[in-house]
């Protein structure tokens, strides 16, 4: 493949706006990026996902590194999930080489569309109220306890520390797997799964349960990423530009997180997901209309 | 009583170790992709080509597409380092049963990195 310097600047302003869009709405940019790779570039889809990888894990380094200086993440929860998730990635990096891309296409676009309904039901993000006690400055945000799966946070809407303890193990840990599955396969962070299965069927608390994933999706993307490098799919040429372009992007998006309306652009962008997955069918079966 | 307090707050002292060990590695992977995509665009050279794992050292690989190379390496292996150093910060807590997790973890990686080398 081919790649002028002007199609290496397109490279890393679309893994800007992917990764600004993501830090704005709060999905990983896997889920533009593929479909922008794929349909306007016309990089072959596992080309795509593995490029998309490496944005995942550079995002994820990144988020997960402040959510851990904070102690919201827990580390040893995010650990034990991470068995489940590195055999399920490298389950989804195995099983992407034998599915054809046509498959693979009709998989991804289902996963947009999934997302973008998951986006239409998210209720928007209010800034938390006033905490009756304010944090003691150098106060961390979250705490884990040593030898068992359990902690506590500071809930800012009831001033206090909020005391936890993680239930339902080996139901988290299934679903983890069907995450690492659908991140080596589809290249994405899979918090869209992690989170819930966490908040709802772990009962760990939902700021929590985000940070932890955060934490943990470096881990689950590489399974699945060396798996591609042994499989030739990761083009560093392509690959930089867009990973360069999402990390300024991420750290853009979450300056202007507070700026924007959410809802909005939440709106917006599950229209444009659910006509991207429509097209990617269609690119599927050799059918393109924007070409 | 200072040996509790010390033992309670040693998962913060763990966050800040993971924190330093992950911005460094994410700090040195993008300057080595900025550079080496930089070489690569001032060389002229136009094609993308796929770079396996333990080919970055081939004579076939340009020195940009080595350094890009290098940089998404660094990027995969973060995390790697992460679970490694996380082994030895709970074997420092005698938190035994996650160090056993971790080395699970640890160890499944090593499976995914030798079939990233195959």
């Amino acid at each position: 493949m081919e790649l002028h310097a002007v199609a290496v600047l397109a490279l890393a302003v679309v893994g800007f706006l992917a990764g600004g869009l993501g830090a704005l709405v709060g999905i990983g940019g896997g889920v533009v990026l593929v479909p922008a790779l794929v349909l306007l570039f016309g990089v072959d889809i596992r080309i795509a996902v593995a490029t998309s990888l490496v944005s995942v894990v550079a995002t994820s380094t990144s988020a997960g590194s402040v959510y851990v200086g904070k102690g919201l993440a827990n580390m040893r929860l995010g650990m034990s999930l991470e068995i489940a998730t590195t055999l399920g990635g490298i389950s989804g990096g195995l099983l992407a080489a034998s599915v054809s891309p046509t498959v693979l296409a009709a998989l991804f676009a289902l996963m947009m569309a999934l997302t973008a309904v998951l986006m239409l039901r998210g209720k928007d993000s209010h800034p938390p109220p006033a905490p009756a006690r304010a944090r003691i400055a150098g106060e961390p945000e979250g705490h884990e306890e040593v030898g068992q799966l359990a902690g506590s946070y500071f809930d800012a809407h009831h001033g206090a520390l909020v005391s936890y303890r993680v239930s339902r193990v080996p139901l988290g840990a299934a679903i983890s797997y069907c995450a690492g599955i659908v991140s080596g396969l589809l290249g994405v962070g899979g918090g869209f799964i992690k989170v819930p299965a966490m908040n709802l069927g772990m009962r760990v608390p939902i700021k929590v349960a985000a940070a932890t994933s955060n934490f943990m999706i470096g881990v689950t993307a590489i399974s699945s990423l060396f798996v591609y490098f042994a499989r030739g799919f990761v083009h560093p040429y392509l690959a930089a530009p867009v990973a360069l372009g999402v990390a300024g992007g991420a750290l853009s998006g979450t300056a202007l997180a507070r700026r924007v309306s959410p809802k909005l652009l939440r709106q917006v962008l599950a229209g444009v997901l659910i006509l991207v997955s429509v097209q990617m069918v269609l690119d599927a079966f050799g059918v393109n209309l924007g070409r | 009583m200072a040996a509790e307090l010390a033992h309670h707050d040693a998962p913060r002292r763990e966050g800040i170790w993971v924190q330093r060990l992950l911005r460094g590695g994410l700090a040195l992977s993008v300057v080595l992709m900025a550079v080496g995509l930089a070489v690569q665009l001032a060389s002229g050279s136009r094609y993308a080509a796929p770079v396996r794992m333990f080919d970055v050292a081939d004579a076939n690989v340009t020195t940009g597409a080595r350094l890009m190379a290098l940089g998404i390496l660094v990027l995969a292996f973060t995390p790697v380092l992460r679970v490694l150093a996380l082994v030895l910060l709970w074997a420092k807590e005698r938190d035994w049963r996650f160090v056993g997790v971790a080395v699970v973890v640890a160890v499944t990686l090593g499976l995914a990195i030798a079939l990233g080398g195959g």
